[in-house]
């Protein structure tokens, strides 16, 4: 598919097409159970299809099918090497920038496959935006600056007023407005490890993407810290949609609306998804053993 | 999968397991009590059944507040979890079952020392007391093997009791007129009452097991039906 026909596509946010909620249907992910929550603005359906992903000849993750809901929080959980973090990384296209990797299957957003022949990787990442384990501030810019970086860098050109409201609206999408207002002109390396990661949050969501990945967001952070971001997660649903990684199980079972497992069989072998379902599910009643065994942490 | 963790918190978990379901010993143990104080009219036994269950409301706080200290401190999830749920709501009925016997330890110096009114009554009464115990051993029995269909098997074994009640009920109504009959019938009648409930507490226990292994929680079909519990149940 030409580039600008994917960038149409996202950028207009179009709802989705039946043949993309049949494609929903057949994936066999239980619906989640309801969100209470208000969906401010419907964000987009990723569904992986046969997702094969290599690192050279060494084979990472073995045929993943899920469909990730718009506006709901998925958690990828699964010991380390189990795949659940290159598996993230390919749905914005970051796993390829590693030598020697390359994907197999289909990652679709809203049905337009972002591996298409023209598709733009940088494009694709604008509209899936990714915040990493450690905060990853620009330290020697202002506070502003770092936010604003992500329009500068997706080279819209904007006024500078339309830019400040884009400013404040990012640090106030990601609970930082009140706490960074009178000091935007200061380096961002003077906050806190949680203030800067909700800094780098803002930064993603100041282009407006439509699905945000998370890496181990909280892993640098204090507890504290880490509940504000989990409150921040389950506000940023409403109008984005949401896939986390997490090495704390508590975390997938406060924050998200679905938990996938990763597991691999054995060392060596590809990591695959074990088993997908509504997060209470997976955390009271899981169907796999597997599940069962990690989430209860009866292996390590 | 590597080496087995969390080794401290799974033994404790077993351990507590193996506590609540003593506490079911401990109900048969104050059932067989109450039985042979019922049918000897013995008001000192009796008495030993009320003063005991201060051992069952202790067993039950106790596995109370060591599953309370797990869910706090170890946050337990998916089977686990089930589990805890489980021995929260076996403990309850336990100490219910316990209670039972009391009720009806209570009623004997009530019912007096003369020669029982009717001895139809005192055998209904002797057959449901064999038959609840009996429950009561099966439904430990079912949830320390996660036997569904034992626990299940728990509604056809309640029908009995909920049978032989009915009838205790029918003697009453048929006993007359005479007023020390009709009351010794009003205070058998109570007896009958409390251990029909202690079938059914046998059968939400056998919900528990079924919860536990099958993480779906429902009722057994037949003991939530007002038409199963009979006239007095």
């Amino acid at each position: 598919m030409p580039q600008t026909q994917i960038e149409e596509s996202i950028e207009n946010a179009t709802p989705q097409t039946p043949e993309v909620r049949l494609e929903t249907e057949v994936a066999e992910v239980p619906p989640p159970a309801p969100t209470t929550e208000e969906v401010e603005r419907p964000a987009k359906t990723v569904t992986a299809r046969n997702v094969n992903l290599f690192y050279g000849d060494f084979h990472a993750v073995e045929d993943v099918t899920m469909t990730i809901e718009p506006n709901k929080v998925t958690a990828l959980i699964g010991s380390s090497g189990c795949g659940k973090t290159t598996f993230l990384r390919s749905l914005n296209r970051m796993h390829e920038l590693t030598p020697g990797a390359r994907v197999e299957g289909e990652i679709a957003i809203d049905g337009q496959s972002i591996y298409a022949e023209g598709v733009d990787p940088v494009q694709v990442r604008r509209v899936v935006g990714m915040v990493f384990q450690a905060p990853n501030p620009f330290p020697t810019m202002s506070i502003y600056e770092n936010v604003a970086a992500g329009l500068t860098l997706n080279a819209r050109r904007m006024r500078k007023a339309e830019k400040d409201e884009v400013v404040e609206r990012s640090l106030r999408g990601a609970h930082l407005w009140d706490e960074v207002k009178d000091r935007l002109d200061k380096p961002a390396s003077g906050l806190s490890g949680g203030q800067q990661q909700r800094l780098c949050i803002a930064r993603a969501i100041a282009v407006e993407p439509e699905v945000l990945l998370m890496d181990e967001p909280c892993s640098a952070l204090d507890p504290i810290a880490t509940l504000a971001i989990e409150d921040l997660i389950r506000e940023l649903k409403k109008r984005y949609t949401i896939v986390i990684v997490t090495h704390n199980m508590q975390q997938a079972a406060r924050a998200s609306d679905v938990t996938a497992f990763f597991n691999l069989e054995e060392a060596g072998k590809p990591g695959r998804l074990v088993e997908v379902g509504p997060t209470e599910k997976i955390f009271t009643s899981p169907t796999e053993q597997a599940t069962e065994d990690y989430v209860s942490g009866r292996f390590g | 999968m590597g080496e087995p963790t969390r080794v401290e918190y799974h033994a404790e978990l077993r351990d507590l397991e193996e506590h609540a379901l003593e506490g079911l010993d401990l109900v048969v143990d104050a059932l067989d009590r109450t039985l042979e104080a019922t049918r000897n009219q013995d008001a000192e036994l009796a008495q030993a059944v009320v003063e005991g269950d201060d051992a069952l409301d202790g067993r039950y706080l106790e596995v109370h507040q060591r599953l309370l200290t797990l869910i706090a401190r170890e946050a337990p999830v998916a089977g686990d979890l089930r589990l805890i749920s489980a021995l929260l709501h076996v403990m309850k009925s336990m100490e219910r079952m316990g209670d039972q016997c009391v009720n009806v330890a209570k009623m004997i110096p009530i019912a007096g020392s003369d020669p029982p009114a009717d001895e139809r009554m005192l055998e209904n009464i002797a057959a449901m007391g064999l038959q609840v115990r009996s429950q009561v051993s099966q439904a430990k029995r079912a949830f320390a093997d996660r036997d569904v269909g034992l626990a299940r098997d728990l509604v056809r074994q309640d029908d009995i009791v909920d049978a032989l009640n009915r009838e205790c009920f029918q003697i009453a109504i048929e006993i007359g007129d005479e007023p020390d009959r009709r009351e010794w019938a009003m205070t058998m009648i109570l007896v009958a009452r409390a251990l029909e409930r202690i079938g059914d507490n046998s059968v939400d226990i056998g919900e528990q097991v079924a919860y536990v292994v099958t993480g779906l929680f429902r009722e057994f079909d037949d003991a939530s039906h007002p038409g199963a519990a009979g006239a007095a149940g």
